[in-house]
């Protein structure tokens, strides 16, 4: 089951995301195209570290030294990921990619995603059982179309970008992650949060936007949406207009003007 | 009277011994689930949902298209093609299943199973309670005493003229109902590894493979005519799911500019030529709203013959509006054809909206 964060600040997600698989006792595999392994790895516990298997796609991308270990684009097939894969400790795995970006700039979006929804199943002949598919995505690389593309086919959709002005800044400057998943019954959830990420790669959630930090959009005061707002003509009289129109004459009065 | 009975019953069931006469030869061949038409003549099918047969006008012609326009999360658009897929199991129409996303045989275990009871109970309150009433009156009646032994047959009245059934979606169809089905797969990853070398970017490579597999259906089950010698006809309701999706190696959801700008199209024109040489009808979801380049969904509505597009109201601003608190989403009815005629039978409100009510999923007009 894939899902992705849009994400220009990806260097947070993952560190977030890894523990809290490993803790679970599945392995991580990650496959890293864009930064190298040393800085990813930086920062994580040992035990984590011994779970998480990273297949370097960083050092040589095109291949060109042919060394062994390194992982291309061009591997980049269900049976190529499922090999990697099953190089791995049995047991349900999480495939990470970092990121989704990279490699749709060099192979059509169509075979991105055929390749993706074949994964499990390459995998799962393989005896593999993937549990899940996280894939980053930088959303400003990319056509709207794309993104709303594979906002469609993911099963959630977490977007973080940085918290409107007024709520801190810098290192420790907290997020916004605007969550969506879709449940096998057919429901929708949507939710908002703002978060932090402390040392050691913990997140921590700091409550959900209210209606006190301004956005875009007016407050709205009621939860109902007033039908009679935003209507092209006046239900209503203001006072100019009501005693112009008692001072009207009407047509057929004999009046002292006519 | 006491004794309303069906016409051409058998003696043995205890109704009357009266037998319409009707040679054998001039009798109509009449495929299970269709009825004809009294507008245009066609024969046509339900699509699953009494309330949508209402408004395409008493069903879908037997070889016309289909064509859903899906809603934000495919939600409601997938229910529809179920319910057209359930509806051919019930009639007993054979099926053809085509996906890129999901396993065919995992959605047809996921049909929503059919309501016989209550079916019934819904259509029929108010005639039920006339015929009891009138069974009631003649209790009290001892003239016509000849008649109080026969046992009461409870008419399902304008059953023989009504088409549709009605479905519980909390509920899955049964497994023996499904095994009985005769039904058909296409599903394209398998499709794909059967023949790897060939590209998966290349984009009618998709939708040949499914045309051929249409094609070859339709000749070897005989629905084109080609086993004159088989007296039973049947229908073959096909379903496409999420047509034009990125997922069929079609790219026209990601770019306005794609590689191969009428494969889809083209693919509607050749279905299209099946379609009306045999006897079957389609239906086909497409993400609407994720295509790109409008002029390719306005192509689309050409080709097709009835179009219905869904808008739900998820996550839009009309969740909260009072005037859309019961209903879920609204209809927009794109496309109705002329079948023999030179006007189309639109209904006259064009505002209808859908709600899902517990099991049912009605489609009225929103006021």
């Amino acid at each position: 089951t894939p899902l992705w964060p849009a994400a220009p600040l990806r260097s947070w997600l993952i560190p977030v995301s890894s523990p809290l698989c490993a803790s679970r006792g599945e392995s991580v595999h990650v496959f890293g195209f864009e930064i190298p392994e040393e800085e990813f790895l930086a920062g994580f516990d040992p035990d984590v570290t011994v779970r998480l298997l990273y297949q370097d796609g960083f050092t040589d991308p095109l291949r060109w030294t042919g060394e062994a270990g390194g992982f291309g684009a061009e591997e980049f097939t269900a049976l190529g990921v499922a090999g990697r894969l099953a190089r791995g400790p049995a047991g349900p795995a999480t495939v990470v990619l970092d990121s989704l970006s990279w490699l749709l700039l060099r192979q059509p979006l169509p075979a991105v995603c055929q390749t993706l929804g074949r994964i499990p199943r390459a995998a799962a002949s393989a005896g593999l059982r993937v549990t899940r598919i996280l894939a980053l995505l930088h959303e400003d690389l990319h056509p709207p179309g794309l993104v709303e593309t594979l906002r469609s086919l993911a099963q959630a959709v977490v977007g973080v970008r940085p918290a409107p002005e007024g709520m801190g800044s810098g290192e420790d400057a907290p997020r916004l992650a605007s969550m969506l998943q879709r449940k096998g019954t057919g429901k929708v959830l949507t939710k908002e949060e703002y978060f932090t990420v402390l040392a050691g790669f913990t997140p921590k959630a700091l409550g959900e936007p209210t209606g006190s930090v301004p956005r875009d959009e007016d407050a709205d005061p009621h939860s109902t949406v007033d039908p009679t707002a935003n209507l092209t003509f006046n239900l209503r009289l203001s006072d100019t207009e009501r005693r112009a129109r008692d001072g009207m004459p009407l047509p057929f009065h004999f009046s002292a003007q006519k | 009277m006491a004794a309303l009975a069906t016409g051409g019953g058998m003696p043995s069931d205890g109704a009357t011994s009266f037998q319409r006469k009707v040679p054998a030869s001039s009798r109509l061949a009449t495929i299970a689930g269709t009825r004809p038409s009294v507008r245009h003549g066609q024969l046509l099918l339900s699509s699953g949902l009494p309330s949508l047969d209402c408004v395409l006008g008493g069903g879908l012609a037997v070889g016309t298209l289909l064509l859903i326009e899906e809603d934000k999360y495919s939600i409601y658009s997938n229910l529809l093609f179920k319910y057209f897929l359930a509806e051919g199991i019930v009639c007993g129409h054979n099926l053809f299943v085509a996906s890129a996303k999901e396993d065919p045989a995992d959605i047809l275990k996921e049909l929503p199973a059919p309501l016989f009871d209550d079916a019934h109970k819904n259509q029929v309150n108010e005639k039920e309670t006339a015929i009891k009433s009138k069974q009631e009156s003649q209790e009290s009646m001892k003239i016509a005493w000849r008649y109080q032994n026969l046992p009461r047959i409870e008419v399902s009245p304008a059953a023989s003229a009504r088409i549709g059934h009605y479905y519980d979606v909390s509920k899955m169809v049964s497994p023996e109902l499904l095994q009985s089905t005769k039904w058909h797969r296409f599903f394209v990853p398998e499709e794909m590894s059967l023949h790897p070398e060939i590209k998966t970017c290349n984009m009618t490579c998709g939708y040949t493979r499914l045309l051929q597999s249409i094609q070859r259906i339709i000749y070897q089950e005989g629905f084109d005519g080609s086993y004159p010698q088989k007296k039973q006809k049947n229908i073959l309701r096909i379903g496409i799911q999420s047509l034009g999706s990125v997922l069929w190696g079609d790219d026209i959801c990601c770019t306005d500019n794609p590689e191969d700008i009428y494969s889809l199209t083209k693919f509607l024109y050749v279905l299209r030529g099946l379609l009306r040489m045999s006897l079957s009808a389609c239906i086909i979801t497409v993400p609407a709203h994720l295509i790109q380049n409008k002029a390719i969904m306005e192509r689309v509505t050409n080709l097709s013959d009835t179009v219905v597009g869904l808008e739900s109201f998820i996550g839009s601003e009309r969740e909260t509006n009072p005037l859309y608190k019961d209903y879920q989403g609204l209809i927009h009815v794109h496309k109705i054809p002329r079948l023999n005629s030179l006007i189309c039978d639109v209904s006259g409100t064009k505002d209808l909206a859908f709600r899902l009510k517990r099991k049912l999923f009605t489609i009225e007009s929103a006021s």
